[in-house]
């Protein structure tokens, strides 16, 4: 293969575990367990092994004390056979119905300084508090006891990106602490080697790999020999040359694996071609699964201390939104609980039209465009992603804010929802090594250049939600919908409790309007029979019975005009096409009934149909035409003028007359119940006519305004929206 | 002109009793005014039960009834005369202080032929109370089959 046609996706297709040769620093041979005859060999396995070895001869000599051990081994069910055989140390495996001998050159340090050493870092390992205490503490271990330039911890998140997590080292190599790498820098089937095979070894990079030969005959020829728990294996070109590219001439991994799952990675590295002999490799072995039982216990505390610290904040909001007026309101009240419930860096709670935001988020606009595209998909109660701008294109300007969302629906009816955002990751990573000092990077791969891999993979991606996070959402969309309906309940009851005063009020107005109107009727009726009876009565009693009637008339006419007033808040409107040129004659005529004697010059233009109540509203034209007839009775002669116009959905109809006008200081009380800007010996009435135009306008969802001129004059102005305007109509 | 058939006023109120009495007065109407004070007396006397079992037969020429009343109100005699198949005929006034629409609503579903709110001007009362009293007395022409009084 031409090194420079080398890729990442042809790294991925190549069968590492079947490679065909070792490694030079140690030698390989494939024995037949029946027999224990050799079927394959290393090239270099004399070296080793003696000259007697041969291609399908017996064992060789030098393992002849070792037969029985070996065969018994085979018996058993352990995985791995080792001793040490003169200065080298001689290890055992099967391999598809075959055992595979190899064997290395025994370091210099014996079991029990090894032994006094793994000690020490048991002692120290039990005494770190956190997961990051024990990643660093095995890696300032490990690169105590094996002499590599730097030690990395990388960890994999579930997608498998690599995170450097942990470092230890001497400066030769360049620091790659939080560094990110993307998934396929370790492709699947060496993560897979990697979870199976716990160590792996490179002495030297630039070695020449040993080819292992079969004999002719007895070898197995058709399945090659898998070598995937060889230590000796020799390993693909592509590792190689990321290994050079990286400067580094020595590289050594284990396997962090907790739970059957690969968890990380301890990397080790050197400048200069370095061997760790087979017992340190297994003491470095034995204190990587120390440090993994140790995480597994700290994450699940870790875990357990955080499902406590969720139940208390889930507490915490449950009550603030059972205390508050409403849950939004509620939730407002704990920004940082609520953020940290499924662990954001923002929340919005989009409730009643309004939109309250916590820590990070996007702009009020944008998070209402998120809940308009919402809105728009299929109606699930919650929506979790960790990249948003893959649905919603239009999300990509705010990544820095919103590239993860939880979202919950909170009503069927409203566009109530509560949002929770995470930030693009590659804004939340630092990587703490100066790009610069990477001088022996060259060539297509190496970690800067998978940084910027990493980079593109998690464009526009937060970091994943977890199972308890969205559960922790989901848990509290469900205490909100039940806070929700049991204030719908509480609504009821409130609702019931209304309609109960309601009904109150309408038998005491219904009381009212027999039992005031009646006695006086009768004062009026009998005070005109007393004065039509006595004919001998002076002027002045005469004068006083008129009194009398025309006070207890007034009273009547005010309770009529209350009852009045109070049952159009309660009458249903019948909206139709209302003639108001008819209405304003019929009105204009009724009007100038009693004001024979008056000079009234009218001017009536021609007006627009209404939407609306036939009967409300020639009441309305009623009390604005009376009320110009009679604030204009000075005038000689009195000018009324009627106009109307529409614009829109909307029609506006205006009544003005010269009268007395008013002063604008009072026209907020011009349609006050028993407001009145005219003194009752000046002109009659109650007080209640403006009020009830008003109500009517306003029932019909119209406005009314009036604009006034001491002496000159008032004009009324009122509004009706048409049948298809949506909102009130403004005059 | 039709026979002289009486007018049955229900009214409980003796002030309001008085006012009624003294317009139907200034009409001079020739009609006899029978008085029920309460909706139970006015059904005695159209069913011709209780109190007056045994009155001379005929119909009142209208009733003038006032909606509140003690006992049986104005509704429910209402309803009972115009259920009534011997006496559905019979004109009915309602005569009330109450404006209330569901009064009037109520009033016409169950039939009434008139619906007087009374007016707290003395002279609009009369008129009104000397109105009905000359209609329906006078110048209404009953259907065909009304009962007449007993040899009427």
């Amino acid at each position: 293969m031409d090194r420079s046609e080398i890729n990442l996706e042809s790294c991925a297709q190549e069968p590492i575990h079947i490679p065909g040769a070792i490694q030079p620093h140690g030698a390989l041979i494939v024995l037949r367990p029946a027999d224990l005859t050799v079927l394959q060999a290393s090239r270099n396995a004399g070296a080793f092994f003696g000259a007697d070895l041969r291609l399908g001869g017996p064992a060789p000599v030098i393992l002849d004390p070792l037969n029985d051990d070996i065969r018994n081994w085979h018996e058993s069910s352990e995985a791995v056979f080792q001793t040490d055989i003169s200065d080298a140390t001689l290890t055992a495996h099967r391999s598809g119905g075959l055992v595979i001998l190899e064997v290395e050159r025994s370091g210099t340090q014996t079991l029990g300084s090894l032994f006094a050493r793994l000690r020490g870092f048991a002692q120290v390992l039990s005494t770190q508090a956190d997961v990051a205490g024990s990643l660093a503490a095995a890696a300032r271990f490990v690169h105590d006891l094996t002499g590599f330039d730097r030690v990395l911890v990388y960890k994999f998140d579930d997608d498998w990106n690599g995170h450097v997590v942990a470092e230890a080292g001497n400066g030769r190599l360049p620091s790659y602490l939080d560094l990110r790498f993307p998934a396929g820098d370790i492709p699947a089937q060496a993560r897979a080697l990697y979870a199976a095979n716990r160590l792996r070894v490179i002495p030297d990079a630039a070695y020449e790999p040993v080819p292992i030969d079969a004999d002719r005959e007895l070898g197995t020829a058709g399945s090659p020999l898998d070598l995937s728990f060889s230590q000796l294996r020799s390993v693909s070109p592509v590792h190689l040359e990321y290994m050079h590219n990286m400067g580094t001439a020595a590289s050594m991994s284990m396997s962090i694996i907790i739970d059957g799952r690969l968890w990380g990675l301890v990397a080790c590295h050197s400048a200069q071609p370095h061997m760790v002999p087979v017992r340190v490799r297994d003491a470095c072995d034995f204190i990587v699964q120390s440090l993994a039982m140790r995480i597994a216990a700290q994450v699940h505390s870790q875990d357990a201390t955080r499902r406590v610290e969720l139940a208390r904040i889930s507490g915490d909001l449950l009550r603030a939104m059972t205390s508050a007026s409403s849950w939004s309101e509620g939730l407002e009240t704990l920004p940082k609980d609520l953020v940290a419930q499924v662990g954001a860096s923002g929340a919005a709670i989009i409730a009643q039209g309004e939109c309250h935001k916590v820590g990070i988020t996007p702009t009020d606009d944008e998070v209402r465009s998120i809940v308009g595209w919402l809105s728009g998909r299929a109606d699930d109660d919650i929506f979790a992603t960790t990249s948003l701008a893959a649905d919603f294109p239009s999300a990509e300007a705010f990544a820095g804010e919103a590239s993860g969302i939880i979202a919950i629906r909170l009503s069927e009816l409203y566009e109530n929802w509560l949002i929770w955002f995470r930030p693009e990751v590659i804004r939340t990573v630092q990587w703490a090594g100066d790009p610069h000092k990477i001088v022996q990077e060259k060539g297509r791969i190496h970690p800067r250049k998978s940084f910027q891999a990493w980079s593109e993979n998690v464009r526009l991606h937060s970091q994943a939600w977890s199972e308890a996070e969205l559960s922790a959402a989901r848990d509290l969309r469900n205490a909100i919908v039940g806070i929700v309906l049991r204030k719908a309940e509480e609504l009821g009851e409130l609702t019931s409790e209304l309609q109960r005063s309601n009904k109150e009020l309408e038998a005491f107005s219904y009381s009212v309007s027999h039992d005031l109107r009646a006695p006086f009727r009768h004062i009026v009726g009998f005070a005109q029979l007393l004065t039509d009876r006595e004919n001998s009565l002076d002027e002045k009693s005469r004068h006083y019975l008129r009194t009398i009637s025309d006070s207890a008339l007034a009273a009547g006419r005010l309770v009529d005009g209350l009852l009045n007033f109070s049952q159009l808040g309660r009458a249903s409107i019948t909206h139709k096409h209302v003639d108001m040129n008819k209405l304003v004659a019929e009105v204009v005529k009724s009007v100038i009934l009693n004001q024979d004697d008056r000079a009234i010059s009218w001017s009536i233009e021609p007006l627009p149909t209404a939407w609306g109540d036939a009967t409300l509203l020639r009441q309305v034209w009623f009390n604005i035409i009376e009320n110009a007839v009679k604030y204009s009775r000075h005038r000689n002669p009195s000018e009324i003028r009627v106009r109307g116009s529409v614009k829109g959905d909307v029609t506006t109809y205006s009544v003005s007359d010269n009268g007395v006008g008013f002063d604008m200081a009072y026209v907020g009380k011009l349609f006050g119940v028993f407001q009145r800007l005219q003194r009752a010996e000046d002109f009659e009435g109650t007080g209640i006519g403006l009020a009830l135009v008003r109500r009517i306008v306003e029932r019909h969802n119209g406005s009314i305004t009036a604009h006034g001129e001491v002496d000159k004059g008032a004009t009324f102005v009122f509004a009706l929206p048409g049948p298809e305007k949506k909102g009130r109509a403004l005059a | 002109m039709p026979e002289l058939r009486p007018i049955l006023l229900v009214e409980d109120s003796p002030r309001d009793l008085e006012l009624t009495l003294a317009a139907l007065e200034k009409c001079q109407l020739a009609n006899e005014i029978v008085v029920a004070r309460d909706g139970a007396e006015a059904i005695d006397y159209l069913f011709g039960t209780g109190i007056h079992e045994g009155r001379p037969s005929g119909d009142p020429t209208v009733v003038l009834l006032d909606l509140k009343l003690p006992k049986i109100d104005g509704l429910e005699v209402l309803e009972r005369v115009k259920k009534d198949e011997r006496l559905h005929h019979i004109p009915i006034v309602m005569l009330t202080s109450s404006r209330e629409e569901q009064d009037l609503v109520r009033s016409y579903e169950l039939g009434v032929n008139a619906f007087v709110v009374k007016p707290v001007e003395f002279k609009q009362f009369f008129k009104a109370i000397q109105d009905l009293g000359v209609f329906w007395a006078l110048l209404n022409e009953p259907p065909p089959g009304y009962r007449a009084k007993d040899g009427g």
